[in-house]
């Protein structure tokens, strides 16, 4: 018999083979390719939509593309991450792998950065088809400008339309978009530690990805009134506290219409996704660690 | 078991594992874990299970390869190594289970319900491995409610009513009856029979049964249902 290595608290290795797996998993599941094949088709049938548009065409493009990214990425994420406990559990995986020396904690890393990887892909993915159709869009309408503008104007239209294709500044907002599909993602692994059915999970993750969108409005304007009773805007400190404001995250607008993204608000935005990260996984991990499997 | 395995923490009291406290990972260095009614990764293939779990066990490159082969090898899984789980029987589940247990060379297999749904076959060849595992030096802890394959199979046993342990000690000494004596003759005539009663009567013992020996069930249906060996063709016939 061969002699194992002596046990390490931590293991990169096994965080690895378990994310490894886990991506191999969801991968292989067919909802994977439904969903991205959608978020495909979507941005795919916006260039035929966009005829029937009055505005700028690559700007609707623009606006239609980040919006299917950043909707597909939450949901791969949301669908994803809610059944990767239960499912385990279920068919007793987890306790053939619990039952090696793994840590619950490496377990859940692992799984999560299973997950990670996955809607890293899936935006990354979509990122090239959506700069591809941009990119194609783009010389379509060149050729059109080239055609109807007159020499006068053509400079100015051809300026027009480069300023309006696929960008650098694009780049930071679809980072941002990558960063609330990871965040929603880590809320739902942390939501499924303590809930007994997908469904369960996935309901109240929406519940609260809504939430995260509106409670800055609430907020405002709970804070904002004189009036406001002292009950409720603790309520409302509280409800920012523990939920992110998710509409920060939705910079998609300003970029879409050719606003750069101030570099100090993506930092602050980043730090902001990556600390709520750590905190919902770090609870995560805790409530996991104490469960009776 | 699930305390043992540290999935569950024990309400008093504490379990080791070679003197390791099993809430610790590190006493799972040394167990291999079989659950009941396994499902594992439908869609890995065998050999891509093996070495999951092995990559979780710390092993890696070529002797990970190599082990995992010999352990598909072992279970008899070896031209199954690329097929994707989710086609395989409930029989060969268990068997890829078995390796999946095996495969860091654990001192304690721990089995639980083993041989559950599967046919006889699949069964009797389960029970083989483990008492291979057994000749190994491997200790096996084996929860079942098949009580003929508990008493094949077990050394010791504990007995466990609603969640209380109520009998443990070796098998022998727990069922056995110490004042009996079981003697199987075959082609004995009555009179010899006869010629033992009065034997036994006269030296003081009493025969208290006598009866024909049936074949235990499992291997009567083996007998019929497994293959024979095809006789070898005589030379020089014609039909």
């Amino acid at each position: 018999m061969t002699a194992a290595p002596k046990h390490s608290l931590f293991s990169s290795r096994r965080v690895l083979a378990l994310a490894h797996n886990t991506l191999l998993e969801l991968i292989r599941l067919k909802v994977f390719y439904f969903i991205l094949l959608f978020a495909l088709l979507i941005i795919g049938s916006s260039i035929f939509t966009i005829q029937f548009s009055f505005q700028n065409p690559l700007q609707v493009l623009k606006d239609v593309g980040l919006g299917a990214m950043s909707i597909f990425s939450w949901l791969l994420g949301l669908l994803c991450t809610a059944g990767l406990l239960p499912k385990d559990q279920e068919d007793r995986t987890l306790y053939t792998i619990l039952a090696k020396p793994v840590s619950r904690f490496e377990y859940l890393l692992g799984k999560l950065s299973g997950v990670f990887l996955l809607i890293t892909l899936a935006v990354l993915l979509m990122s090239v088809v959506f700069a591809g159709v941009l990119g194609i869009r783009e010389q379509q309408e060149i050729a059109a400008a080239m055609q109807s503008s007159s020499p006068q104007t053509l400079a100015l239209d051809l300026e027009a339309i480069r300023s309006a294709a696929f960008q650098a500044n694009l780049i930071p907002g679809i980072l941002l978009i990558l960063l609330k599909a990871l965040l929603c993602s880590t809320l739902t692994l942390l939501l499924s530690t303590v809930a007994t059915s997908s469904v369960f999970t996935i309901l109240t993750s929406v519940v609260i990805y809504l939430i995260g969108h509106v409670q800055g409005i609430a907020r405002e304007a709970w804070l904002g009134g004189s009036e406001t009773a002292a009950a409720l805007k603790v309520l409302s400190a509280g409800v920012s506290l523990v939920f992110p404001d998710l509409q920060l995250f939705n910079v998609v607008d300003e970029i879409a219409v050719g606003t750069a993204l101030p570099m100090a608000l993506f930092w602050q935005v980043s730090g902001l996704g990556l600390f709520y990260i750590l905190v919902y996984f770090l609870l995560a991990q805790v409530i996991f660690a104490s469960r009776e499997l | 078991m699930k305390i043992l395995l540290g999935l569950v923490s024990p309400t008093a009291g504490s379990s080791f594992i070679f003197n390791v406290n099993s809430k610790q990972v590190e006493s799972r260095e040394s167990v291999g874990f079989l659950p009941e009614n396994p499902y594992f990764y439908k869609y890995l293939t065998g050999l891509e299970t093996l070495l999951f779990f092995g990559k979780l066990c710390g092993l890696q490159g070529k002797p990970l390869q190599e082990k995992a082969r010999h352990m598909l090898q072992t279970v008899g899984l070896s031209d199954a190594a690329d097929r994707r789980l989710g086609g395989y029987s409930k029989g060969m589940l268990q068997r890829i289970g078995l390796a999946q247990a095996l495969i860091g060379d654990p001192h304690l297999l721990v089995l639980d319900e083993p041989t559950a749904g599967v046919d006889p076959a699949g069964s009797h060849e389960i029970r083989d491995l483990i008492l291979q595992f057994k000749s190994q030096g491997i200790t096996v802890l084996l929860c079942s409610h098949m009580l003929n394959q508990v008493q094949e199979i077990c050394d010791r046993i504990g007995v466990m009513n609603h969640g209380k342990l109520v009998a443990e000690g070796r098998l022998d000494d727990l069922i056995s009856a110490p004042n009996q004596t079981e003697l199987v003759l075959e082609n004995a005539s009555p009179s010899l029979i006869e010629a033992f009663g009065r034997l036994a009567t006269d030296s003081g013992a009493r025969l208290l049964d006598q009866r024909k020996p049936h074949a235990d069930l499992e291997r009567f249906f083996l007998k019929i249902t497994q293959p024979k060996p095809e006789a070898p063709s005589t030379p020089g016939r014609t039909s």
